[in-house]
């Protein structure tokens, strides 16, 4: 159990915290259609904006006759990237690399929003008016398929942008003495210790290639909203911006259109579906300006069709594995060759990974990662990390192959592999590991057995997989919380936005239960011009923004006891007047100290004896608030692996129909340590969530690519197949609470943790005794089986 | 009422006010108290915010108002010949009916947005397969975004904002949100129209019973496993059960 820092350290009761069943804030808005997404806005009188978008996956847009689109009646304006408001305009930056012209004639994937914007009084004329646009393209060649890409002699798709090298974005890459860029490939080298050596100390040696495909981030609700400016009396001289469908991007926003912060007003809390994009698109930013030039509200909302960005990039990787005669690995060696996208790619899903990799979490201290990143017109990725590509899979086929060749359980070959809690030599057995394993064995009434070996009642082959993984979080965020006691009421004030984590409602948990509050009584308020900002990345941030609310809570707290004992101490005058005045009750509290009494069930009460109380609000009448600005102690993001508290495991069995080659997973099994459970429901369902990736992207999603055209072949929902009801397999799951997280009460959340492309794949293999690639469709079973 | 109705705001002078009325909608609250539960009220007065009847009639093409669709009509005739022309129609929507001037190829979700500022028909694939658009027209569920405005005169047309304002379907929206049966939520209210769909018919259903009912509806966060048990405990509790 950790030894946390801070106010309670490791509170033993809860009343709150944990609790199954609380609705969210916004849940019945949600439920019955009244919470509105950036789509989902209309205001009067507005215009429709639409972006020209490409049908080349590499072009460059010469030239733009708008002459004939203009004359269609109801066209109101159309822009063009040589307009000088667009040029000063800029996006991107941060994670996504090097700020980039917000619109240019570069059109690097097919869909790319390019060069021309369209604004008229409904969609249908927008549409019309992009196709009388006489554009001329200058098409440029493709790259579609990486390994051609990288080729020597391939065409080289962007040779003068340095946006385009890997390792541009906010996350840096990996060795500092990469070779320099060459054609389409950028490289990315981390070498940890001897890996030559490794390989001589070893009794085996082992090689093969983990594919993993990209598959879709697919934001549920197509992004986009709506803009105007105003006059307000309240709101001093100069415009007002109201925007909406930019609930994340608000910042952003402020920013781009130079405005005072709190000139800029949004209702829209909302994001949707994000699973870690937090890119903001286009059709989030351009309304303010089109607005503007037009004076009247502007609408722009992408379609089904522009939404189909990446939440994992393709990558190819062929892994040596060292190990001892008993599994103990003594060298790995990844070579890698990875997706870097369209322009402003974030390189989290490729070279991010080597440093946040999970091979740090062995005993193994030979590590060698060269990573080739190549320049493609496939697509984008904003930034992600819900999938958890972080090298993952790639050390649990690893372990799988060693089981596969030693005849031994996958779980024993993980369990001597993996170091200790404190460093990569701690040989002690991590606790929360032992404690994961342990129950997730009892749960699937695991019993290995060899690839092929176990055939189910209807003929079916039998297959099981496993996989630990650590948590990791990072700590790195500082929160800036406020709470306030005001009229009795403890007020909690967010700037959000609401991203379907239930993080607010973590917080509030948190709170009443420090003040001995109930979950009801946290009043919460969410406004775009507050500061606080529950985030630091998934259910981790959760817990860490839920530490800086335990801290300001008893701060709060503090305040409040003294509050007490100074108007119990002096009361307020009489109410009323004359004959009428009525005394005010002698306070209980009358004379004590404020350590003497505690908050205990909504009432200002003595601990000695928690039957003489004051409810709250009537012991403090004062308006009292609290601040913090912190983070919880330090997380295992900052370790690489080299450090390990709470872990998970998750386990998959599946039975694969050998004639036609379907695969069923018959159930998912989960036991994940999230330290301490601060809001049940928001882990269980990031379980079922991760898992449903997990079923989706080895099962049946796919991106396919016309490789003449670069044009992307599955995007819509009939072609690429999202995982429905009827494909959801069953997820059992199990939580432990080892209070060894670095958050509150030793929480540290599960997100980013569970999620995994080869979980299915490795239990195809026990299954049928073959390696498919994921999406391991009934087509490759049978061809893996020699039978098509 | 939302945009295309409205005379055009003064130099685009929204304000909040006019905005929220315009939009036919209550705010979904930006503050609220933890745990409280919103019970129907809030659905009852976003549909009795909006208009029933026409009182201008607006060009789709050049944005003019217009006192009457004959004046409407003729204006089309004169500065839009060839084009098509919008109709008037009315529809029942949530037993209440509605007269609204759309375009003949306008889905119907595409006029409960944009003509009676109904949100809860969400378009995320928009060509009929992901469920979140669902309605229930004549007792039976349908897809609104493949589904043409003008060819629902005459049917009775109920969406979630409906099923929310009937009290009797209180339980399965609590359910709903006492289970976390949604995580972005923005697919959640076509899973609801689904699910009162099914308990009209099968007021006892099985855990197979809702994967088939909801299998039209997609949910990209993978809430899946939570839909059965809010929607079973939901038929229990309108049995008068626990």
């Amino acid at each position: 159990m950790a030894d946390l820092a801070g106010v309670n350290g490791q509170r033993k009761d809860f009343r709150v915290v944990g609790k199954p069943n609380l609705p969210g804030r916004l849940s019945h808005a949600i439920a019955t259609g009244i919470a509105k997404y950036g789509i989902d806005y209309a205001v009067p009188a507005m215009l429709h904006a639409k972006f020209l978008k490409s049908p080349y996956a590499n072009a460059k847009v010469v030239s733009v006759d708008t002459e004939k689109a203009r004359k269609i009646p109801g066209v109101v304006d159309i822009v063009t990237w040589e307009d000088e408001d667009i040029k000063n305009l800029s996006a991107g930056g941060g994670f996504m690399g090097p700020a980039q012209p917000f619109l240019d004639n570069i059109a690097d994937q097919e869909g790319a929003e390019v060069a021309v914007i369209v604004v008229a009084e409904n969609e249908d004329i927008c549409k019309e008016a992009l196709r009388r646009l006489d554009v001329k393209w200058e098409v440029l060649p493709h790259v579609v398929d990486l390994l051609e890409g990288r080729k020597p002699d391939a065409p080289v798709i962007r040779p003068a942008d340095p946006a385009a090298k890997a390792g541009s974005g906010g996350f840096g890459m990996g060795g500092g003495n990469n070779p320099p860029k060459q054609g389409n490939v950028s490289y990315s080298n981390v070498n940890d210790g001897d890996v030559e050596a490794g390989f001589r100390e070893a009794d085996h040696i082992i090689e093969f290639d983990v594919n993993t495909a990209a598959f879709s981030g697919h934001i549920p609700n197509p992004v986009g909203g709506v803009a105007w400016w105003f006059d307000s009396t309240y709101h001093g001289e100069g415009k007002n911006l109201r925007i909406e469908g930019t609930p994340w991007g608000h910042d952003q926003v402020v920013r781009m259109y130079r405005m005072p912060a709190e000139k800029v007003f949004q209702e829209c809390m909302l994001v949707g579906g994000r699973y870690c994009d937090w890119g903001i698109r286009k059709s989030q930013l351009i309304t303010p300006l089109l607005a503007q030039r037009t004076g009247r509200p502007v609408r722009c909302v992408n379609d089904r069709y522009g939404m189909y960005d990446f939440n994992l990039n393709q990558r190819y990787v062929h892994l040596k594995v060292g190990f001892k005669a008993n599994g103990l690995i003594t060298a790995i060696d990844d070579f890698s060759i990875a997706d870097g996208g369209a322009r402003g790619s974030t390189n989290f899903g490729n070279t991010m990974d080597q440093t946040f990799g999970p091979y740090f979490t062995t005993r193994c201290q030979n590590v060698k990662q060269n990573m080739e990143v190549v320049d493609s017109n496939r697509g984008k990725m904003w930034l992600s990390g819900q999938h958890n590509p972080m090298s993952w899979d790639s050390l649990t086929v690893a372990i799988h192959r060693i089981a596969e060749k030693l005849g031994k359980d996958p779980i024993d070959i993980a369990t001597l592999n993996l170091h200790g809690p404190d460093s990569q030599t701690d040989p002690n057995p991590v606790p929360s590991y032992e404690a994961c394993v342990a129950a997730a064995k009892k749960m699937m009434n695991w019993q290995w057995h060899k690839a092929g070996e176990k055939k189910l009642p209807d003929g079916r082959l039998h297959g099981a997989s496993f996989r630990y993984n650590q948590c990791p979080r990072h700590s790195g965020t500082v929160f800036n919380p406020k709470l306030e006691l005001r009229n009795g009421v403890v007020r909690l004030a967010s700037r959000g936005p609401v991203i379907g984590i239930y993080i607010m409602e973590a917080n509030a948990m948190v709170v009443a239960e420090e003040l001995g509050l109930e979950y009801k009584d946290i009043h919460t308020e969410l406004d775009h011009h507050e500061i606080y900002r529950p985030y630091g990345g998934g259910s981790d941030g959760t817990t860490a923004s839920s530490w800086a609310l335990k801290e300001c809570a008893n701060k709060l707290k503090k305040e409040i006891l003294e509050a007490a004992i100074e108007e119990a101490n002096n009361p307020p005058a009489a109410r009323g007047f004359g004959p009428m005045a009525k005394q005010p009750t002698p306070s209980p509290l009358k004379g004590r100290k404020a350590e003497e009494l505690d908050l205990q069930d909504g009432k200002v009460v003595v601990k000695a004896d928690p039957s003489i109380g004051v409810p709250l609000a009537q012991a403090v009448r004062a308006n009292l608030f609290a601040t913090y600005s912190g983070k919880p102690p330090d997380a295992l993001w900052t370790h690489r692996g080299k450090k390990l508290d709470t872990m998970n495991v998750a386990m998959c069995e599946v039975a694969v129909d050998t004639e036609t080659g379907e695969v069923e997973i018959l159930r998912f099994g989960v036991v994940a340590d999230p330290g301490k459970i601060l809001r049940r429901s928001s882990l269980e369902s990031q379980i079922d969530q991760v898992m449903d990736f997990s079923a989706g992207c080895q099962l049946q999603e796919e991106f396919i690519y016309d490789q003449k055209t670069g044009v992307k072949l599955s995007t819509n929902m009939f072609e690429y197949k999202k995982v429905g009801m009827l494909d959801m397999p069953r997820v059992d799951l199990e939580l432990l609470e080892t209070r060894a997280g670095n958050a509150a009460y030793g929480s540290n959340g599960i997100s980013h943790s569970l999620a995994n492309t080869h979980l299915v794949i490795c239990a195809i293999q026990n299954a049928i005794g073959k390696w498919v690639d994921s999406p391991a469709t009934p087509d490759r079973i049978l061809k893996a089986l020699g039978k098509a | 009422m939302a945009d295309e109705e409205t005379k055009k705001g003064e130099g685009g002078g929204l304000n909040r006010r006019n905005f929220l009325k315009s939009a036919g909608v209550v705010v979904t609250g930006s503050t609220l108290t933890a745990g409280i539960t919103l019970a129907a009220e809030p659905a009852k007065a976003a549909a009795a915010a909006i208009p029933t009847t026409l009182t201008s009639f607006r060009c789709p093409i050049c944005s003019m108002n217009f006192a009457t669709f004959a004046d409407l009509q003729g204006h089309f005739a004169s500065t839009h010949p060839g084009a098509v022309v919008p109709v008037t129609t009315k529809l029942n929507v949530n037993g209440k009916d509605y007269e609204v001037l759309i375009e003949p190829h306008w889905t119907l979700q595409r006029m409960l947005q944009f003509r009676l500022g109904m949100t809860g028909a969400k378009q995320m694939c928009d060509r009929g397969v992901c469920g979140s658009c669902t309605v229930i027209i004549d007792g039976r569920a349908v897809l609104s975004c493949t589904t043409l405005a003008v060819e629902c005169e005459g049917k009775a047309i109920q969406t979630v904002e409906g099923i929310a304002a009937d009290f009797r379907w209180k339980p399965l929206i609590d359910s709903y949100c006492k289970w976390d049966a949604m995580q972005c939520g923005y697919c959640t209210p076509g899973f609801v129209v689904s699910a009162k769909s099914l308990l009209e018919k099968n007021p006892n259903p099985t855990e197979e019973d809702c994967k088939q009912a909801l299998a039209g509806n997609i949910c990209c966060c993978g809430t899946y496993p939570r839909h059965p048990t809010a929607i079973m405990e939901a038929a229990q509790k309108m049995k008068g059960g626990a």
